[in-house]
C-alpha cells in the first residue's frame, strides 16, 4: 500500500483505534492489577510456609503452560460468558507466574545479616515482612510486575476472539478478510503499547527508588519534579486508557464491553470470524436498524462456531448466522442429512427444544465445503469428481482448516467415503488456505463453496459425486426469548430469505476478500441495490 | 543484672551441646567479654540472653525475672544488640536506622529525629552530614558506629555485642575499641561483649569468661585469667599470645 493511502487507511480508522487501545489498557490494567492483589500474597505465603512452596509454585506454572486460546476456551466452558470478564480471568492467571516468582525470590533474597538484626532488634514478624522484607524485595517484585504486564498486553490481542475488544479485534478482522493492513493495525500498536506500559513501570519504580540523589542543584530540582510524574505514569495511562475508551465508546459504533447493553431495545448480533459471517452479520445489522427502532450492538468476529454457540445460549448474543449441517454435526452431534429442507426443520425442532432459540428462513445459498485443486491441475489431471482424485490422492499433498481435519463431516468421513489417503496434511488457516494453493504449497484444499477466491485464484470445486458433504445452508439463529419480545425481527430477517444464491454470495465474498471492500459497505450497497433498505409502504 | 544458671543449649537433640551447663552473672555496669575460639558458644549465648535461641534447660534471668516467661519482643526491645554481620538496613537512612527501635515503641517522628541525631553524635558521626545517608555510603567503621548507636537508641540497660568489630582493619577496631571504653563510662551500660581476639577481650573486658566447647573454663577479671588460670586450657590460651608478643618484640 502506498504512503498515502496507508495514512487515509489509518486515519478514517482512527477513532476505533483509540477505543481498541482504550479496551486493551483496561484489559492489561485490571488484569495486571488483580494479579499483583493476588500474586503478592501468594508469593509472600510461598516464602514463609516452606511445605506450600513447591505446590503453589507448580500449580502456578502450569498455568502458564495452557496455550492463551484453550485458556480462553475453557474458561468460556466455565463462565458460560463472552466478553471481557473470562478474558481478564485468562490475563490474570497468565500474570501471576512472573509476580509470585519474583515476591518469592526477592523475599528469599533478603540479606540473612540483616534479617537477623531486624528479628534481633525486636521487629515482630509482621514488621519485619513490611518495614524490611518486602522494601528490600520491591525492585524483584517490580521486575515481575513488568514482565506480567508485557505479558499481557501481548495475550490480551487474543481476548478478541471471545468478543472482549482490544487491538486484538483488527488483527482478527484482518485474518479473516486475509487483510495485512489491518493486521498491522491491530499488531503495530500492541507493541508500542507493550513497550510504552513497560516504559512507565520502570519510570514509576524509577521514581520509587530512595537514593539521594546526587550532582548539581539543576538535577536536582529535576529529579524533584519528574519524580511525581513518574511515579503517576502507569496510572495515567490506564485512566487515558478509560477516557480513551468512553470518549470513542460512544461514538464508535460497537464497543466491546461497557455499559451493558443486555437492555430490551438492543438486539446484539454475533459472528463467526470469516469474512462470509461478517457480511451476513452486517446485512442482517442494516436491515434491523432500517426498519425497527431498535439498537444494534455487533459482536462480530468471534473465534469460531463453538463460541457463538455458547454466546447465544448464555445469552451474551441474541442472533448469528449459523450452517445447518454445521449445526446438525458439529452441535447436536447428529448424522448429516443429505436432504436441505429436512436438515433446516431437524436444527430447528432440535433448537428450540435443547436451546431455546429458532431458525428463521435460510438466505438460500449452501456453503458447503468444496474439495478444491487449481484450475490447470484439473486441466491437465482430468479432474472433475472427488471420485477422480482417488487413484491419485497419494501423491497430492492437502492443506485443510483446522475444524476439517476434526469435524465427522470434514475430513475423517470423507477418507473414508472416498478412500482417500493424501501424501501429507496441513493445518492451515481459513484465510492461508487460498493463498497456499495458489503458491503451490498444497494441491488440495477444503475451500467453502461461496468463497469468492475460488475464482480469483484459478481454483476448480470437485464436485462431491457421493455426495458425502452434507447441505450446510445459512440461517439466522435468534434466541425464541428475543423473538417473542421483539416479533417484527421474523419478517425483517425474513426479507434475506432466499435472496443470496451461491453465485451472489460469492461475488460478496469476493468484493471484501479480493477487493479490500468494508463488509459494511458491501452489505449496503447489496442492500440499497435490492431496494431492501426502503421503508415497507 | 543477668544471671544464667545451668544453661545448655543443644541444636540435634542431645546429642552435642552448644552450650553446656553454663551459670555466671552479669554485674551491673560490668564489661563482661565473653571469650573462646569459633564454635565455643559464645554466640550461642548470647542470643539466649534475647531469646533469639531458646535453650534446652537452665534458666536465664534479667534484672532477676526469668526471660522465658516474657514477651520476646519486648524483652529484645530493652536490650541492645549489635550484630556481628552489622545488618544495617540498606534501604533506610542512616538515622532511619538508628532510630528504628524508638519507631517500633511508637515514639513520635520529631522525636525520633531529635534521638537519632544525638545518637549519631555520641558514635562520632556528624548527624549534618550522615543522617540523610544510606549505608552503603558509609565505610566498614562508619557502618559499626551506626550499628551500635540502633542498639542505643531506646536507651537500653544492657547491650549484647557479637563480635562487632571482628570485620574491620586493626586501626579502625582500635579506634572503635577506645571509644566504646569512654561510651561505657559515660553511658554506664551493663555490656555483654563476644570476641575471639584475646588482646580485645583483654583490652575491654572488666571480666573475661572463657569458653571452650560449650563449657566455662574460667570467669575472672584480665589478672585472674592471666595469673591465676583455672585450666590448662586457659594457660595455653594465653601463652601463645604471650609467645607471639616477645618474638615480635624481638624483632624490633
Amino acid at each position: 500500500m502506498a504512503g498515502d493511502s496507508w495514512i487515509a487507511f489509518v486515519s478514517e480508522r482512527l477513532p476505533e483505534l483509540w477505543l481498541r487501545t482504550g479496551e486493551h489498557l483496561m484489559l492489561t490494567g485490571i488484569s495486571t492489577g488483580m494479579a499483583i492483589l493476588i500474586g503478592i500474597p501468594l508469593g509472600i505465603c510461598a516464602a514463609r510456609i516452606w511445605w506450600l512452596r513447591g505446590p503453589l509454585i507448580g500449580v502456578v506454572g502450569i498455568l502458564q503452560t495452557i496455550p492463551s486460546l484453550a485458556m480462553l476456551a475453557i474458561l468460556l466452558a466455565l463462565f458460560q460468558k463472552i466478553g471481557a470478564t473470562p478474558a481478564i480471568i485468562a490475563l490474570t492467571l497468565y500474570a501471576l507466574l512472573p509476580i509470585v516468582r519474583n515476591t518469592l525470590t526477592g523475599l528469599q533474597g533478603v540479606s540473612p545479616a540483616v534479617l537477623e538484626a531486624a528479628r534481633g532488634i525486636g521487629m515482630t514478624s509482621r514488621q519485619r515482612l513490611w518495614l524490611v522484607e518486602i522494601p528490600l524485595s520491591m525492585p524483584m517484585i517490580v521486575a515481575g510486575i513488568r514482565t506480567a504486564a508485557v505479558v499481557s498486553v501481548g495475550i490480551a490481542t487474543l481476548s478478541a476472539f471471545i468478543g472482549a475488544g482490544g487491538l486484538g479485534q483488527f488483527i482478527n478482522r484482518g485474518l479473516a478478510l486475509s487483510n495485512t493492513d489491518l493486521i498491522l493495525l491491530g499488531a503495530i500498536p500492541a507493541a508500542v503499547l507493550a513497550l510504552i506500559v513497560d516504559g512507565s513501570i520502570a519510570a514509576s519504580q524509577w521514581a520509587l527508588r530512595r537514593k539521594r540523589s546526587r550532582g548539581s542543584r539543576f538535577r536536582a530540582a529535576i529529579d524533584r519534579t519528574l519524580r511525581p510524574v513518574a511515579l503517576a505514569l502507569p496510572v495515567v495511562l490506564i485512566v487515558a486508557g478509560c477516557f480513551a475508551y468512553l470518549s470513542m465508546g460512544t461514538s464508535s459504533s460497537n464497543p466491546a464491553w461497557g455499559p451493558s447493553a443486555a437492555n430490551r431495545h438492543t438486539v446484539r448480533i454475533g459472528t463467526k470470524n470469516f469474512t462470509e459471517q461478517l457480511i451476513l452479520g452486517e446485512l442482517m445489522a442494516q436491515l434491523i436498524e432500517a426498519h425497527t427502532d431498535l439498537r444494534v450492538e455487533r459482536r462480530f468476529n468471534l473465534g469460531g462456531t463453538m463460541i457463538c454457540h455458547s454466546a447465544l445460549k448464555s445469552g451474551e448474543i441474541d442472533l448469528y448466522p449459523e450452517y445447518t449441517g454445521t449445526a446438525l454435526t458439529a452441535i447436536l452431534k447428529q448424522f448429516a442429512i443429505a436432504d436441505p429442507d429436512r436438515a433446516h426443520e431437524t436444527v430447528a425442532r432440535e433448537y428450540r427444544r435443547r436451546f431455546s432459540a429458532d431458525w428463521l428462513r435460510p438466505f438460500g445459498f449452501n456453503n458447503t465445503y468444496a474439495i478444491t485443486v487449481r484450475k490447470s491441475d484439473a486441466a491437465s489431471r482430468n479432474l472433475r469428481t472427488i471420485s477422480d482424485l482417488m487413484a491419485i490422492s497419494g501423491t497430492l499433498r492437502a492443506g485443510f482448516t483446522a475444524e476439517f481435519s476434526e469435524r465427522p463431516d470434514g475430513y475423517p468421513g470423507l477418507r473414508r467415503a472416498y478412500g482417500l489417503q493424501f501424501r501429507e496434511v496441513r493445518d492451515l488457516d481459513p484465510g492461508l488456505m487460498y493463498q497456499a494453493i495458489a503458491n503451490r504449497e498444497v494441491d488440495v484444499i477444503c475451500a467453502f463453496a461461496t468463497d469468492g477466491r475460488i475464482a480469483a485464484f484459478e481454483l476448480q470445486p470437485l464436485r462431491d459425486d457421493l455426495g458425502f458433504f452434507p447441505p450446510y445452508q445459512a440461517a439466522p439463529v435468534i434466541r425464541t426469548e428475543v423473538l417473542e419480545t421483539h416479533p417484527e425481527l421474523r419478517q425483517v430477517l425474513d426479507l434475506l430469505a432466499a435472496v443470496l444464491d451461491d453465485a451472489t454470495m460469492q461475488r460478496l465474498n469476493f468484493e471484501v476478500d479480493e477487493k479490500k471492500h468494508r463488509p459494511s459497505d458491501i452489505a449496503r450497497k447489496f442492500l440499497e441495490g435490492r431496494g431492501l433498505l426502503e421503508k415497507e409502504k | 543484672m543477668i544471671s544464667l544458671r545451668h544453661v545448655s543449649k543443644s541444636f540435634d537433640g542431645g546429642r552435642h551441646f552448644a552450650v553446656d551447663d553454663v551459670s555466671f552473672d552479669v554485674r551491673e555496669g560490668e564489661t563482661l567479654v565473653l571469650l573462646g575460639s569459633s564454635g565455643c558458644g559464645k554466640t550461642t549465648l548470647l542470643k539466649l540472653t534475647n531469646r533469639l535461641l531458646e535453650p534446652t534447660s537452665g534458666t536465664i534471668e534479667v534484672d532477676g525475672e526469668d526471660i522465658a516467661g516474657q514477651d520476646p519482643i519486648s524483652l529484645r526491645r530493652r536490650i541492645g544488640y549489635v550484630f556481628q554481620g552489622i545488618g544495617l538496613f540498606p534501604h533506610m537512612t542512616v538515622a532511619e536506622n538508628v532510630a528504628m527501635v524508638p519507631r517500633l515503641l511508637g515514639w513520635p517522628p520529631p522525636q525520633r529525629r531529635e534521638r537519632a541525631h544525638e545518637l549519631l553524635r555520641i558514635v562520632g558521626l556528624d548527624p549534618k552530614i550522615y543522617a540523610g545517608r544510606f549505608p552503603e555510603e558509609l565505610s566498614g567503621g562508619q557502618q559499626q558506629r551506626v550499628g551500635v548507636g540502633r542498639a542505643l537508641a531506646a536507651d537500653p540497660a544492657y547491650l549484647l555485642m557479637d563480635e562487632p568489630f571482628g570485620a574491620l582493619d586493626a586501626l579502625t577496631r582500635d579506634t572503635l575499641q577506645q571509644e566504646l571504653l569512654a561510651l561505657k563510662e559515660r553511658l554506664k551500660k551493663t555490656i555483654i561483649f563476644v570476641t575471639h581476639d584475646i588482646f580485645e577481650a583483654l583490652a575491654l573486658g572488666d571480666r573475661i569468661a572463657i569458653l571452650h566447647a560449650g563449657r566455662l573454663e574460667q570467669i575472672g577479671t584480665r589478672e585472674e585469667v592471666l595469673k591465676k588460670p583455672a585450666t590448662d586450657f586457659v594457660r595455653a590460651l594465653f601463652a601463645k599470645p604471650a609467645q607471639q608478643l616477645a618474638a615480635y618484640e624481638g624483632m624490633l
